[in-house]
């Protein structure tokens, strides 16, 4: 009896629950019953207007992770990654003012203040000769003025992103890969199901098409 | 003057990701601080890298992450951190040079050669490169040299010209293994650049050999 009732019933459950629970990869926001079209600058704003706990926390569930998972693969030890991760988002709290939705994305926002953390934290080991004390969260460098990185002045916002728009999806993926996740050309071949003597001129194709997009005028 | 020579992609991108060792991210930044064109490369990797971190593959952060977080942002007031102000602007010369280098610390000015002098910067970390700022004479030919690693330079004033072209203000030249420089440094005045040298030098002249010492370091 108890049996029959189970049995009658699990296939129901999986049937409602797997459509919502999106397993595949984009995945954005799916953890904690966000809508999968999160404003992820909104959340920010409100950081920022009146320090709000529970949107800062949500920009923490999603992006902590996230960004241990990328600083993992571009070479980081786990406690460094995490280390960056929880930096990063308290920079997003501190400075979250400083944010302007109109010049960048939210993620390519937070994505420059891991990065920042990750260069000052490869200098401080350097140093160091390995992680000491000094590398307490309390004592993590400003990280959107990192010590001599003056890059990322955004001004050509709309011409960036028409560049990227206009990139295929296959040449985004293979840019991303290759130098942002810093993955070695035979997982690239793998993944993208591309023979290994051609990733190469695969990224320099992707990488001069960008350049050219970039350089056309708007 | 227009910037005519840039730094290739690949260098671009892994400035944007900060995969750069020290030295070449220096002599990369004060390139792209200059030139309008390769800061617009580096906010499309920029955007690029967003996009790759929204499609991250999360990895489990410890548990009570988040209240750890939050009482640390409680208690650490902001502080200011930005980095000590040394410097050597006492150097009346380098008033000018870009925001970047002013911040560094800049080592003794040495002369190498006639006409030539280099000043180390002193960088936090230890990268396998080294960066100094080159100064040469107007009309001075450089020593005639190839390299078993590889050169980064980005001008900051004057010029010098090789088999590459003419390199002014904002110009950035990469040199490798491959490359058999002569630059010869143009007549309107001396010529100041940041460069970032990886691996040694071998020099084919008599300077060469009066200079490596140095160069080494």
């Amino acid at each position: 009896m108890i049996a029959a009732i189970r049995t009658t019933r699990l296939p129901n459950r999986a049937g409602i629950v797997l459509p919502s629970t999106t397993k595949a990869w984009p995945s954005v926001g799916a953890s904690r019953g966000l809508k999968p079209k999160v404003e992820w600058s909104d959340l920010i704003g409100r950081v920022a207007s009146h320090g709000d706990r529970e949107a800062f926390r949500s920009l923490f569930e999603h992006f902590g992770p996230r960004i241990k998972g990328l600083m993992l693969k571009a070479g980081c030890s786990a406690d460094e990654a995490e280390e960056i991760a929880q930096g990063t988002l308290i920079a997003v709290w501190r400075k979250a003012g400083q944010f302007d939705p109109a010049s960048t994305g939210a993620a390519a926002w937070i994505f420059t203040i891991a990065r920042n953390l990750r260069i000052d934290s490869l200098r401080r080991h350097a140093r160091a000769g390995r992680f000491g004390e000094d590398a307490d969260l309390a004592n993590m460098p400003d990280a959107t003025e990192p010590a001599d990185v003056v890059i990322s002045r955004v001004e050509d916002t709309a011409r960036v992103k028409a560049a990227i728009d206009r990139l295929s999806d296959e040449q985004s993926k293979v840019i991303q890969l290759s130098f942002i996740e810093e993955r070695p050309h035979p997982e690239i071949a793998s993944l993208l199901g591309i023979p290994l003597g051609t990733v190469k001129s695969r990224i320099r194709l992707a990488m001069n098409r960008l350049r050219d997009l970039l350089d056309e005028a708007p | 003057m227009s910037i005519t020579h840039h730094p290739p992609e690949d260098l671009l991108a892994d400035l944007a990701t900060g995969a750069l060792g020290e030295a070449e991210h220096l002599v990369v930044g004060v390139h792209v601080a200059g030139c309008a064109r390769c800061r617009r490369f580096v906010q499309a990797m920029e955007q690029l890298a967003g996009e790759a971190l929204e499609n991250a593959e999360p990895a489990a952060i410890s548990d009570g992450a988040f209240d750890l977080l939050m009482a640390r942002i409680q208690e650490a007031p902001p502080r200011d951190t930005r980095p000590s102000e040394a410097r050597n602007v006492d150097e009346e010369e380098h008033r000018d040079l870009p925001e970047i280098l002013r911040r560094c610390r800049l080592g003794k000015r040495r002369r190498v050669a006639p006409g030539v002098s280099v000043q180390p910067i002193d960088l936090p970390g230890r990268g396998k490169a080294r960066a100094f700022l080159l100064q040469s004479a107007p009309g001075t030919r450089m020593i005639e040299h190839t390299h078993t690693g590889t050169e980064l330079t980005c001008v900051l004033k004057g010029s010098f010209s090789h088999a590459g072209g003419r390199y002014g203000p904002g110009d950035f030249d990469y040199g490798d293994e491959d490359i058999d420089h002569r630059p010869i440094v143009g007549d309107e005045g001396p010529c100041l650049c940041v460069v970032a040298m990886i691996g040694d030098l071998r020099m084919n002249g008599f300077f060469g050999r009066l200079i490596s010492p140095f160069v080494r370091l």
